[in-house]
């Protein structure tokens, strides 16, 4: 009995103690990024699967990420954060990020929902 | 060492358990990790792996299962029976017993427990302890399944680029009741298993097993 309320504790206490700011913080960085035209900087913000994926051949990742002109991301409206993942609802997007050692960095924005299927993103791995 | 003796069924299985348990935990961030390097994503250690929602409902969905297939075993058997079977009481003998065959209240022996000696809600809480213990075991792991395995799906379905769902719609969703029902088939069929094929089958020396020449339709004796 004590051992699975133990579990139930430990979940309990893993969910009350989970940090909504820094993926938020990061989204509105990489918007902010990229609506001041700093690809490159906006780029180092990207997971890296996703920054390799996101150019066409002989294109370069903040080339590619210029060509997509984003839209504004806006104010943050909401932030889940289950385990190593992240969504951060903004006015203007919804961007899925992952969390690194070094640090959340986006997975996927430009992001449009699709009922219960994966949201259809311009940036993705 | 009367004392290891003494208690060797219990001490085995412990060690036992603790040993499966600790081989789960490897085995489980092994693949964690190898799923991790698939999604580009970083390994983690085992101590990391262990405190995460996917170890807690991995561990916490097996135990659930067991604590209900024992909660079913212990309260089914006061009421059913099954001629033949060392698992059953006699047939005719169904229900809770007198007073008198279970040693409570005025019947209670000089070495029984104080609580056989009581009477009222004492009485009734101790009569159905074991009962009330796996029942309890059972929903406590069964709400950490839920609670752990609503964290792990959400991390899961948020990796896919899917919205997170609340803990009341994984309650009713396919992956819970999967992850539950795969379970209980199990526990259920072991328990179906071991009441038939005792009627028949034998293990000489086990309290499990009729006496080995014991006939088939003699029921509730054992070794």
């Amino acid at each position: 009995m004590r051992l699975p309320l133990a579990l139930l504790a430990l979940a309990l206490a893993a969910a009350c103690s989970i940090d909504t700011t820094a993926p938020a913080r990061a989204a509105e960085r990489f918007h902010a990024a990229v609506a001041a035209r700093k690809d490159e900087a906006a780029c180092a913000m990207l997971a890296r699967r996703t920054a390799e994926k996101l150019p066409d051949p002989g294109e370069t990742c903040p080339q590619a990420l210029q060509a997509l002109e984003l839209g504004p991301g806006g104010r943050v409206t909401g932030v889940e954060v289950w385990g190593d993942e992240a969504q951060v609802r903004m006015a203007g997007d919804t961007v899925f990020l992952h969390r690194y050692s070094y640090g959340w960095r986006v997975k996927a924005a430009g992001c449009e929902p699709r009922g219960d299927l994966p949201y259809d993103c311009e940036v993705e791995d | 060492m009367k004392w290891i003796k003494e208690n060797a069924l219990s001490l085995t299985f412990l060690v036992l358990f603790v040993l499966a348990l600790g081989g789960q935990a490897v085995a489980g961030a092994l693949q964690f990790n190898d799923e991790q390097r698939v999604m580009g994503a970083e390994p983690v250690s085992i101590l990391e792996y262990v405190v995460s929602s996917n170890f807690a409902v991995d561990v916490a969905e097996n135990w659930q299962s067991e604590y209900l297939q024992f909660l079913l075993f212990t309260v089914l058997t006061v009421w059913l029976v099954q001629k033949g079977s060392p698992e059953s009481k006699e047939p005719g003998s169904e229900g809770a017993g007198s007073d008198d065959e279970q040693m409570v209240g005025p019947y209670a022996r000089e070495n029984s427990p104080a609580w056989a000696r009581a009477k009222g809600l004492k009485l009734w809480l101790y009569s159905n302890s074991l009962g009330l213990a796996m029942g309890a075991a059972f929903v406590g792991s069964w709400l950490a399944q839920s609670v752990a395995g609503t964290a792990g799906y959400n991390a899961e379905r948020l990796a896919e680029l899917r919205n997170p769902i609340s803990w009341g719609s994984y309650l009713t969703s396919p992956e819970f009741w999967n992850r539950s029902l795969q379970n209980w088939q199990s526990e259920l069929l072991a328990v179906l298993s071991m009441v038939v094929l005792s009627i028949y089958l034998r293990q000489r020396g086990s309290p499990e097993s009729k006496p080995v020449g014991a006939p088939h339709d003699v029921t509730g004796v054992t070794a």
